[in-house]
């Protein structure tokens, strides 16, 4: 198993370098000439050049300071290590929350549905997985949106706010609004709880409804098998069968599933928080490729920034899938021996 | 012999062997959810592939004495009208139009470049396998939606040809891996070693005895594949990418409209409420058509693999 895990580890961090040149050298060959001309700090890096050799060069020097974190805030444009981590903290309150509602429910959801196959339940539920995988997050977000706004401007309901996060005001192109203070201390945590909330919801439905079918499945798997029919047989109650013998069998795909899913999430996740404006990984990655694809504010026009983002990407991806590996290998003894 | 035993006998020769497609298309027909869902999505993609002859003024055309009028059941606008007097049922044809031209585009390249890799990594394993393998890892590193964003600010045009050629960049890789396990599977099998063994070509195996015994699982991967392009291609053009709805209108584009307006102008919905006609029938049909994939690929693979 250390050996498995040791040689995904070494092809995860293969990829991860071979993901980042190839965008770094596409992004330093393409758009060679922007930060050059329109913004000239006092920077470490030079500009992007245009050549494959210089681009290789300079993706070098940029791994080297990956580590240190130069190479977020000595690039070309404005320092961007505060933008980074702040939207990657906003981006990681969304998807620990959806991961928590989704594993929550679809537990719940997915064993009761298997349990009760063939039952008025278990069809209510196959209605429900199939519409909430077909509705694509940025609707439902938009259709959530939508509801709260017409309560706070009918009923005013001030539970969950329309948009924004706490201390960051949703401004727009033409519209900013009055300052938002930010709250301290508890306050400030209970007021991203009610921020991030209905966001978490709108990404968990779609969700929900995959994950708990691959659980239906799985779990359907287990309490056909013979040490199931063991165990009901010894006279165990069938809570404890389904929850002690087949549920913990079938845990292995199910969270497998979800962490090699978590491509598909981060995606959501863009649409939702470019929706609920929550000033997170979407809205930044929104930002910097319209100022790369001719935005005209020189702000924006940092190559290098994209490249961080498109790295971070794939790590969040890559870690998700060596996370896999290790979390079946926990859940599985039979795959350790592989 | 009586006659009632030559009946049977006359019968029981009579019965012609059925083809794998034929079982699996009674199997399929047994469902009748299924075969609504593929009626629904062929109507929607033959009225779309019809927008022209259907709605021959185009997409463009506007109507100054209806402008911004909500759906009527009996009036001239069935969807409605935006806010510059376009028909919205008009625009949700010529958008069907485009994405089931991205899609479908794109999903049969990604098909069969991804059938190529993967019964190529399958079947000779190896230094080939590991080469295809590590491709497809590398170009499922990132997600699909941040990919394809940086693809289309890398273009900087955006076409339906180059929409196309971006998701079956991505996708194929996804169906090789599938493809590449199925093959793997059957190499190993008897029938194989004996074609081998009789001096069959690689090329022949792989035509005659590989390809027709991985076509249930190719038909369920291309009919998710279209499902999962038609979604990401909403998502993408969400973000104000991919086409224009001014341009070309396709089913993400003019939801996003709503969206572009809203946060371009103001922050308040009271300042520019462009109703909610002109996004939710587009929404709806988008929603329709990926739950009517989704209900048709699982039919299929239950049709084409009854063991699963």
């Amino acid at each position: 198993m250390a050996v498995f895990l040791a040689r995904r580890l070494l092809l995860a961090v293969g990829v991860l370098v071979g993901v980042s040149y190839a965008s770094f050298t596409l992004i330093a060959t393409k758009f060679s000439a922007t930060c050059a001309t329109d913004y000239t700090p006092a920077t470490k890096y030079p500009p992007l050049a245009g050549s494959v050799h210089q681009a290789s060069i300079l993706y070098w020097r940029w791994l080297r300071d990956v580590p240190s974190g130069r190479a977020f805030n000595e690039s070309c444009g404005p320092g961007f290590l505060s933008p980074f981590w702040t939207s990657v903290g906003h981006t990681a309150v969304l998807l620990v929350l959806t991961g928590l509602i989704v594993v929550a429910i679809s537990l719940l959801v997915g064993t009761l549905a298997a349990v009760n196959a063939g039952s008025a339940f278990d069809v209510v539920f196959r209605v429900f997985a199939y519409a909430a995988w077909a509705v694509p997050s940025f609707v439902l977000a938009l259709i959530f949106q939508s509801i709260i706004e017409w309560a706070t401007s009918k009923h005013g309901f001030r539970l969950f706010p329309a948009s924004g996060w706490p201390g960051i005001c949703p401004s727009t192109l033409f519209y900013t609004p009055p300052s938002c203070p930010r709250p301290a201390g508890v306050r400030y945590s209970i007021s991203v709880l009610q921020h991030t909330f209905v966001p978490a919801l709108t990404l968990s439905l779609a969700f929900i409804g995959l994950h708990s079918r691959y659980l239906r499945s799985a779990l359907l798997v287990s309490l056909r098998a013979p040490y199931t029919t063991t165990a009901y047989a010894k006279g165990l109650p069938q809570r404890r069968v389904v929850i002690r013998h087949a549920l913990r069998n079938s845990l292995a795909t199910f969270t497998s599933a979800l962490l090699l899913d978590m491509g598909a999430i981060f995606g959501a996740a863009m649409a939702v928080d470019w929706v609920f404006r929550l000033g997170g990984f979407g809205m930044l990655f929104i930002i910097q490729i319209n100022g790369i694809g001719g935005g005209d504010s020189p702000a924006f026009l940092n190559p290098y920034a994209v490249e961080n983002l498109l790295a971070f990407a794939a790590l969040l991806v890559l870690a998700s899938a060596f996370v896999s590996e290790l979390a079946v290998g926990w859940l599985d003894p039979r795959a350790r021996l592989r | 012999m009586t006659s009632a035993a030559a009946t049977i006998e006359t019968a029981a020769f009579a019965t012609r062997p059925r083809g794998l497609t034929v079982v699996a298309a009674r199997r399929f027909a047994r469902r009748p959810l299924a075969v609504i869902a593929l009626a629904v999505v062929v109507g929607l993609f033959v009225a779309g592939g019809l927008a022209g002859v259907l709605a021959p003024g185009g997409d463009i055309q506007i109507n100054l004495t209806a402008v911004h009028q909500g759906p009527e059941l009996h009036g001239a606008h069935l969807f409605g009208t935006d806010w510059v007097g376009r028909d919205m049922l008009v625009r949700t044809l010529y958008g069907i139009k485009t994405s089931e031209t991205v899609a479908l585009l794109a999903a049969l390249i990604a098909t069969v470049v991804g059938v190529l890799c993967g019964c190529v990594a399958g079947y000779y394993e190896g230094w080939v396998d590991a080469i295809v393998m590590r491709m497809a890892d590398l170009v499922t590193a990132l997600p699909a939606v941040v990919l394809t964003l940086a693809a289309l600010v890398y273009f900087g045009e955006a076409y339906p040809h180059i929409l196309a050629f971006i998701f079956s960049g991505y996708m194929w890789a996804g169906l090789a891996r599938i493809i590449r396990a199925d093959v793997a599977r059957i190499r190993a099998q008897e029938f194989v070693e004996a074609g081998r063994a009789l001096g069959a070509s690689d090329l022949r195996i792989l035509r005659r005895h590989v390809l027709p015994n991985i076509g249930g699982t190719i038909a369920v991967a291309a009919t998710a594949l279209v499902g999962q392009i038609v979604l990401i291609d909403a998502t993408v053009e969400f973000f104000g990418y991919g086409l224009p709805a001014s341009v070309a209108p396709s089913l993400g584009n003019l939801v996003a409209d709503v969206v572009q307006f809203k946060f371009g102008l103001s922050n308040d919905p009271a300042v520019l409420n462009l109703g909610w006609w002109t996004w939710v029938f587009p929404g709806v049909t988008l929603v329709v058509i990926l739950v009517c994939l989704n209900v048709i690929g699982d039919a299929l693979d239950e049709a084409l693999n009854p063991l699963s």
